[in-house]
């Protein structure tokens, strides 16, 4: 008797087993039904990009089919070669990180250029510095990282003025502001959409004063973080590449969206905990300034004369040695 | 002045064993004195409850006035940074120069004096040992193994003149070898071991002098002696 | 002969690790981007070897007085920390939370502090190679050598620098190859100051290198470091000997 009870119960163990597994094989959500890519950005999560961190939270991709892998990045990470050696399918590169791997061969596809204004720009002090024209940076002391995206553009202006690395005294820029709050620099790289942020407010509580240098008000455009692939996945999976950029644009669509404020702002709290609300709605806000300063351009456009002057200005100073004929290399995939 | 172990008791800590168990002994005289015992009975470390090094858990050692106690075993080195002479000399009291030259000579240690430490053979090692004890003060000088690995006759030539230029301290002589002991000795203390009654004996030695001829009768009894109350 | 040895090892084992990268490249086909072919390692050499070369020396200099900085300290919390007092336990603690922080963290403070010169190199090079130096130092002063310090000991005659001298000279292999393989990591760490806080130096030129993923200019950099690290390396091991033997035949 107590067997056939034993057995009974291991029968019906079974088949609830059974009726699972075949109710999650089924199931549209399961991890069968999506399709798994890797999405490696530039940087660490912050406001610079809100719109990835959106498009995965909110389900921009899933909708798309899609099970992407949002990976932060870093100094150290580098989207172009993880694409190379198959650890990502798709990534963030600025420009010159693109142009210069193209010259060396790589084979890469760029489909979206999420910034329209390069968020790298200079604060400075106004009432020490005062800029009017290119030739009023000479003489002054300037901070650069040399190396560094802001060497390059700070070169070009200064040529672009007739000025020489002579003219200038150049401060070599590292990750710490103080020689910029110790006022030995008055003049000081930063990311116009992040840690410009919280310097306005160091330089607020001061009450010192404070104005920002943005390169593209003097004609150079040297274009930021864009969307890349490698050459074989955009000829191979034109699907998935296409599902890919609708999620993630529509994602920074929304993301930017006023209606969605709110939700933008509780996405950005939980990875950057300690920083107050208010310069995070502040950094939102100016982030939708540099991703979409003209509403008429929708984001993820493909500056195709940024492109090119950024090849240029490459050139010029050394960095490649010929054109990488970049216009052949820009895909520009939007929504449709 | 006698020399007096009185009541001692040693147990190393997590040991289930009594090395001393109210050991008691008395050496009535200075001189040349031998403590004797199978190996691992604990002759060391009662060395080191005379020199104050061990403290044991009861029981005390009355010296009486005597104050200097030093300790030397056959493993010890001289640094080889310098030569075994100017070891000697920087190691030699003021006052003491000429004791230490007759030492070198009698210890056989003359062409030793150039030569660093660790090129000595073992048995001139153990020499130069003991010659820098003997420069030193000391009311009771224990010997451990001192003149291991030296051969005999020089052996019997330094005790012999230990014996007649330190006739003040107390030597206490640690050795294996019962021909020595029961010969050059003055006292034999034998250790039995925590679990004998008595724990020690002592036994008289010869107390052998240069010049003057064993008594082979007695020499042999004294041994047999020895052996008896330690086996 | 160990300069010559230890040079002529680097070279196979630089050879190897650039043929190994060589091996992934072609068999990946990887673009000169991700792993610089031997000719655009060739044309890189050129263009930076001499540059390069000046930016190792520069940080060669300050991993050697970086060293011997630490070397100093390390002697020094080594000897008085090697008694088993209040104030030589203060000393292990002390240096083992100093090290428990990582220098990441502590170089923005040193760079605020110090600014972003040699000084701010010197001390966090210091920083990273005195600690191992230490627990050698803390480990051969703290052990007794019994046989020989008995004697010095009962006899009244023991002082501090006598025994110090005493496990120094009876250690003298084992401080050497320590002091000889702490120059690695004064070298990593002045590499690594550089990186973070400086302005000069080949840690500072991989800095540069890095932001235009310029792999061909790191393996050069990594070339020229290594090179002058087997060189430093065998020229302390050989001034270890030459001490050694001084030492032993000074009377």
């Amino acid at each position: 008797m107590k067997n056939t009870t034993m057995q009974i119960r291991s029968y019906r163990k079974k088949r609830i087993f059974m009726a699972a597994l075949v109710f999650l094989m089924l199931w549209p959500g399961g991890s069968q039904a999506s399709e798994r890519v890797r999405y490696r950005l530039k940087w660490i999560f912050n406001a610079s990009v809100l719109g990835d961190l959106y498009a995965d939270a909110h389900g921009y991709f899933t909708r798309q089919g899609l099970e992407v892998d949002v990976k932060a990045g870093g100094p150290e990470r580098d989207a172009i070669m993880e694409l190379e050696l198959g650890r990502t399918e798709f990534g963030v590169a600025s420009a010159d990180q693109v142009i210069r791997a193209l010259s060396k061969g790589a084979r890469l596809v760029v489909l979206a250029q999420l910034f329209q204004v390069n968020p790298l720009q200079w604060i400075y002090r106004p009432d020490r510095i005062r800029i009017r024209t290119l030739k009023d940076l000479k003489g002054h002391r300037l901070g650069v990282t040399f190396g560094g995206n802001d060497e390059t553009i700070l070169r070009t202006l200064l040529a672009k003025a007739g000025l020489s690395g002579a003219d200038v005294d150049l401060f070599s820029v590292r990750n710490d502001f103080s020689p910029f709050f110790k006022k030995q620099v008055h003049f000081w790289p930063v990311y116009r959409n992040t840690q410009a942020v919280f310097l306005e407010a160091k330089l607020e509580d001061a009450g010192e004063p404070k104005a920002f240098f943005d390169p593209a008000a003097y004609g150079v455009k040297f274009v930021a973080n864009s969307v890349i692939t490698s050459e074989k996945i955009f000829e191979k999976h034109p699907g998935r590449v296409r599902r890919f950029m609708k999620g993630l644009l529509e994602g920074w669509q929304a993301a930017l969206d006023e209606k969605n404020a709110a939700s933008a702002l509780e996405l950005l709290q939980r990875h950057e905990k300690g920083t107050p609300p208010v310069l995070l709605k502040k950094q939102i806000h100016l982030t939708g300034r540099l991703v979409n300063p003209d509403p008429r351009i929708p984001i993820g456009a493909i500056d195709t004369a940024a492109w090119r002057q950024t090849e240029a200005i490459m050139i010029r100073q050394g960095q490649i040695d010929a054109p990488v004929g970049i216009e052949n290399v820009l895909m520009q995939v939007l929504p449709r | 002045m006698p020399f007096a172990v009185k009541n001692i008791c040693v147990r190393f800590p997590a040991a289930t064993r009594f090395v001393f168990n109210d050991l008691s002994f008395h050496l009535y005289a200075p001189g040349f004195h031998a403590l004797f015992g199978p190996s691992g009975v604990g002759k060391t470390t009662l060395a080191r409850v005379i020199t104050g090094d061990l403290k044991p858990l009861s029981g005390s050692i009355d010296a009486g006035t005597l104050s200097t106690f030093l300790y030397s075993y056959n493993l010890e080195r001289l640094p080889d940074w310098s030569t075994v002479g100017n070891h000697l000399e920087k190691v030699t009291p003021p006052g003491r120069e000429t004791l230490r030259k007759d030492l070198i000579h009698i210890f056989k240690l003359k062409d030793c004096a150039q030569k660093r430490f660790s090129l000595l053979s073992l048995g001139q090692q153990n020499r130069v040992n003991l010659l820098r004890y003997l420069l030193q003060d000391f009311d009771i000088l224990i010997m451990d193994e001192s003149l291991g690995n030296v051969d005999e006759p020089t052996r019997e030539s330094i005790l012999f003149k230990i014996k007649e230029m330190f006739p003040d301290p107390y030597f206490l002589y640690i050795s294996h070898n019962v021909v020595e002991v029961a010969r050059f000795c003055q006292s034999i203390v034998i250790l039995r071991g925590s679990d004998r009654t008595p724990q020690s004996r002592l036994i008289s030695g010869m107390d052998a002098r240069s010049g003057v001829s064993p008594d082979s009768r007695k020499l042999e009894q004294t041994m047999l002696e020895i052996v008896n109350a330690s086996s | 002969m160990l300069l010559h040895r230890r040079i002529y090892q680097f070279f196979i084992v630089y050879c190897l690790a650039v043929a190994g990268l060589m091996g992934i490249k072609y068999a990946l086909s990887l673009s000169d981007y991700v792993i610089p072919g031997p000719l655009a390692l060739w044309e890189t050499a050129k263009e930076t070897f001499g540059l390069y070369f000046k930016d190792v020396a520069n940080t060669l200099m300050v991993a050697v007085v970086g060293q011997l900085l630490s070397i100093a300290l390390a002697l020094v919390l080594g000897i008085t920390g090697r008694r088993a007092t209040w104030f030589g336990s203060f000393i292990k603690v002390a240096a083992y939370n100093i090290q428990a922080y990582p220098i990441v963290a502590i170089a923005p403070i040193i760079f605020i502090l110090l600014g972003d010169g040699w000084i701010s190199r010197l001390l966090i090079a210091a920083m990273i190679c005195y600690f191992p130096l230490l627990l050698s130092v803390i480990g051969i002063m703290s052990e007794p050598v019994t046989d020989i310090e008995h004697f010095y000991r009962v006899t009244g005659r023991m002082r501090w620098q006598l025994e110090v001298k005493i496990r120094a000279f009876e250690n003298l292999n084992k401080l050497t190859t320590v002091i000889a393989g702490s120059a690695t990591l004064a070298m990593a760490g002045t590499i690594v100051a550089e990186f973070i806080v400086a302005d000069a130096g080949i840690g500072y030129a991989i800095r540069v290198a890095l932001f235009q993923s310029d792999l061909s200019k790191i393996l050069v950099a990594l070339f020229l470091i290594g090179l002058s690290l087997s060189v430093y390396q065998g020229l302390l091991e050989g001034a270890g000997m030459i001490i050694k033997k001084g030492w032993a035949q000074k009377s």
